[in-house]
């Protein structure tokens, strides 16, 4: 049965019309009922294998980290010049040069802070849409989600 | 400006192609021809070393029940597009920056292999695969498991994707694949989730200095629809990752100079003419276009039913009318009949017909006759007849009687009669008050007009004095109620004051105050230095209310609310704006209180253009302007978006600066981009001028970009297969067995760690 499928797929590739009594698009595109001749039919799944997210493992990476390092301090580190970057090592550093401010409106420059919700403005009509956040225009959270675009978010308690 | 022109519609989604047929394995069986595997997180390419192209497909997959055929469909790639469902319920193999789902990774190899045609029981291939830079052991792990185990594949080499991209596109490397490798430079890998730079030397790739920034193309889509949802909160249609997706790839660019770009922009006209919209489809309300004829036969039905009711109406007033005559008559005849029973008969018969006593029938009859009259006058008035007709007058002969000469009924009588004059003279007198008013109105009108005549700058200059005295005071109370929502406010202290004030049992008297009902500021004002400056000077007399503006002070204290002077300054606003409008030439709609109040400047127009409420094309647009520049400038600051990391210049300036001079000169040299973000136009010459102040005017700058930025990595691997160097970086099983699947065989572009 597989097989006579298998063609079926080939063909309608081919000609490139399907009838429509046919089987539909998805059905055509799938490749679930294909033979996998090259799987290894013994292998079984790692059982470690859904159990991580990506926390864990970042975490494990962590751990790795701190224990070759403590391995290195031991052995003396003098064989070992060369340092072996880990994912986490080569995270870039934040960045030391100071920020620039943008409006948090219109990105333009912003030489000005609203002391009130802390949003960034270039001029005085950027401040007014930010006066008109305060008093709930056009939604209530609007100057937080202005906020959680920089990457600000208050922390709810 | 012609804006359609310049309008983008956002493309429609497409259903997927039938992918191209599975290649022959034939050749390529028992000939263990290296199997080229470049694991992106957007797209999958794999395919044979020998081929000139991979097969690719972006790397997603999804497994679900088909809902019609109830059978179990896998898709992978575009054809993951081909319905919700499908959608749905699809997973990658990669979570951000990382891969982490191994289910997903075994489907996609599957298909990959299907695709190959592969039919022997195991894939009999050296396989050259990339990873992640620096990847995290565990994933590492489970794909050299998935390798090793599953499809039980001679050999595995690891790679990472820049660097074969840069050796690829390498001039020195030549069309002899045997040219050894040995040129400089520094990678900078543009992928999905995360920007790589890695510096390279004599042809090996130095990842001890490499790093990552962790932000790539998908958050700066991310950054985009996020920028777009706030400056269009009330978007009718959503906005899809994938519309952002399209958009940036579109629409977006590095600026060479982001500062002093943003500074033009400060010019609305420059800002304007950057501008690129998006017209997202939309749905016309199904107007109903009707003829003329059509219209004018319906308001003709309209007013036939109208005149319908109107009579239907008007019958059963007049049905209803002559029953009450009929009653009327009817009981006055049983009144008149009373002379002709006995008493006894008479009690019987009015039981009979409902009544207690004479006094309840005449009752009624007075009832029902007041109804008759009214209902009679009414009638009248319908059908046009003056209703106004002079009351007569009418008469309390009572009133004037002194009591002494009325009996008891007559006392009652008179009473009731004294009511109903106290009520018509006050009606009178409403009346004529109503009078003297409209005729004082009218002179006023008349008075205005006289002067608006005779000096007409004069008048409209008054006239425009008041409406700006209202206008400041609508703007003070604006002011003071935004004060107030401040606790520290001046304002709201000094309300506090006053509230404190008026709760203490001992209210300070206030100093004799000049001025009267107008002057409620100074007063109010007064009132507090009072308090501040004479506290001990108490009198024990009360004179709260002695003057009328005393009250204010409740006015003042109360925030609740919007206070009815608003509205009435308002009111009075409008009236004088009529007028304005109406007779002074010069004062024009964009001088009115709300056209002023609802104006916006130029350089928010330019950024956020508004349409009319009804304009349902131009409100499913979206206007890209300082965006278009804002989400790319990310990748040199990604503080911008609130990613606490150095950008790009700076992570470049921090490692040259780890190298010797020599060093240095040679890797900047040659600085390649690598990756499909790299088509993002402006990003070569932004990095120029980002690294020439940093590095000696000497020391000269060349940045490439990959030629083909999709799949130039996966050609440059397979170009290294076919050297004789392939052979002896990959691991081999009995390696795999040995070391396990955290390690991997070091070699110029592989990762360093886990390495032996």
């Amino acid at each position: 049965m597989p097989p006579k499928n298998f063609k079926k797929r080939g063909t309608a590739a081919t000609d490139g019309t399907s009838t429509p009594q046919g089987p539909s698009l998805a059905e055509q595109m799938s490749y679930g009922h294909l033979p996998r001749p090259f799987k290894n039919p013994e292998y079984t799944k790692n059982i470690n294998r859904r159990a991580k997210n990506l926390k864990n493992i970042l975490g494990q990476e962590r751990e790795r980290e701190r224990t070759e390092r403590e391995r290195k301090k031991a052995e003396d580190a003098m064989e070992l010049d060369e340092e072996i970057p880990t994912y986490l090592s080569i995270e870039a550093p934040p960045s030391v040069l100071p920020q620039k401010h943008y409006c948090d409106i219109t990105g333009l420059e912003a030489p000005y802070t609203d002391p009130i919700t802390g949003l960034r403005y270039h001029d005085k009509d950027a401040y007014a849409i930010i006066k008109a956040m305060a008093s709930g225009l056009p939604s209530a959270s609007a100057a937080k989600e202005y906020l959680s675009a920089r990457g600000v978010n208050s922390i709810v308690k | 400006m012609d804006i359609d022109a310049d309008i983008t519609h956002i493309p429609l989604p497409f259903l997927p192609n039938i992918p191209a047929a599975p290649e022959e394995y034939g050749v390529h069986s028992s000939q263990h021809t290296p199997l080229i595997i470049d694991n992106g997180s957007t797209n999958l390419r794999w395919g044979w070393a020998t081929s000139a192209t991979p097969r690719f497909g972006p790397n997603i997959f999804s497994k679900y029940r088909d809902r019609k055929s109830n059978k179990p469909l896998v898709l992978f790639g575009d054809a993951v597009e081909v319905e919700g469902a499908a959608k749905a319920q699809s997973r990658t193999p990669w979570e951000g920056d990382v891969l982490l789902n191994f289910d997903a990774l075994e489907n996609a190899l599957d298909y990959a292999f299907v695709q190959l045609s592969i039919d022997t029981p195991t894939v009999d291939h050296p396989v050259l695969m990339t990873e992640r830079l620096s990847s995290p052991a565990h994933s590492r792990a489970l794909t050299s498991e998935l390798m090793f185990e599953l499809y039980s594949v001679p050999s595995l080499a690891y790679c990472v994707d820049g660097l074969m991209s840069f050796y690829q596109n390498d001039h020195q490397v030549g069309s002899s694949p045997s040219n050894s490798f040995a040129s400089d430079g520094i990678v900078v890998s543009f992928n999905t989730a995360s920007t790589s730079v890695m510096p390279i030397l004599n042809g090996k790739g130095i990842l001890s200095h490499a790093k990552r920034i962790p932000w790539g193309a998908s958050q700066s889509a991310d950054y985009l629809l996020k920028l777009i949802q706030i400056k269009y909160p009330t978007f009718p249609t959503r906005v899809t990752s994938t519309q952002a997706n399209w958009m940036l790839r579109n629409f977006c660019s590095v600026a060479p100079d982001y500062i002093s770009l943003l500074q033009s922009f400060e010019d609305p006209a420059v800002m304007r003419s950057s501008q690129k919209i998006i017209q997202f489809p939309y749905v016309l309300p199904s107007a109903e276009e009707k003829t003329e004829e059509e219209l004018a036969r319906l308001s003709e039905k309209r007013k036939e039913q109208g005149r319908k009711l109107q009579e239907i109406a008007a019958k059963n007033r007049v049905e209803k009318l002559q029953q009450k005559e009929t009653d009327l008559a009817g009981l006055f005849d049983l009144r008149d009949s009373k002379p002709t029973y006995s008493k006894r008969e008479w009690t019987h018969k009015l039981q009979s017909e409902g009544f207690d006593d004479d006094a309840m029938l005449d009752e009624t009859i007075k009832k029902l006759d007041g109804d008759v009259k009214k209902a009679r006058k009414k009638e009248a008035g319908a059908s046009g007849m003056d209703v106004d007709e002079p009351l007569e007058e009418p008469s309390f002969p009572l009133v004037d009687v002194p009591d002494a000469d009325l009996d008891e009924e007559g006392i009652k009588e008179k009473k009731k009669q004294k009511l109903l004059k106290a009520g018509v003279e006050a009606r009178a007198r409403a009346r004529k008050e109503k009078e003297r008013e409209r005729e004082e109105k009218e002179r006023e009108e008349k008075k205005e007009e006289d002067e608006r005549e005779t000096d007409l700058v004069g008048w409209s200059q008054k006239l425009r004095g008041e409406q700006e005295t209202l206008m400041a005071r609508i703007k003070d109370r604006a002011k003071r109620k935004a004060a107030l929502s401040d606790r520290k406010s001046a304002a709201a202290q000094a309300r506090m004051k006053s509230i404190a004030n008026l709760a203490s049992d001992e209210r300070v008297p206030k100093k004799k105050r000049k001025g009267g009902g107008g002057a409620n500021l100074f007063s109010q004002r007064q009132l507090f230095l009072d308090l501040l400056f004479f506290p001990d000077n108490s009198s024990t007399e009360d004179t709260f209310g002695a003057d009328d503006a005393d009250w204010a002070i409740y006015r003042k204290i109360n925030i609740g609310q919007a206070s009815s002077d608003e509205d009435e300054d308002l009111a009075q606003l409008q009236v004088i704006e009529q007028k304005l409008l109406m007779h002074d030439p010069t004062f024009t709609i964009e001088e009115t209180h709300a056209s002023i109040t609802s104006q916006r400047s130029a350089l928010l127009n330019a950024f956020k253009p508004m349409y009319e409420e009804g304009d349902i094309a131009g409100n499913t647009r979206i206007h890209l302007t300082t965006e278009r520049w804002r989400v790319c400038e990310t990748w040199f600051s990604p503080g911008i978006a609130g990613v606490d990391s150095a950008g790009l210049g700076e992570v470049i300036q921090n490692i040259l600066s780890r190298f010797r001079e020599d060093e240095k000169e040679r890797l900047v040299k040659n600085v390649f981009l690598a990756g499909a973000p790299t088509r993002i136009p402006g990003i070569a010459p932004r990095l120029y001028s980002t690294l020439r102040p940093l590095l000696p005017t000497e020391m000269s700058i060349e940045i490439r970009q990959a030629q083909d930025p999709e799949l130039d990595a996966w050609r440059g691997m397979a170009r290294f297969a076919q050297t004789e160097e392939f052979v002896r970086v990959g691991m081999t099983k009995a390696e795999y067995d040995e070391y396990g699947g955290e390690r991997l065989k070091k070699w110029w572009g592989s990762n360093w760690n886990g390495g032996f």
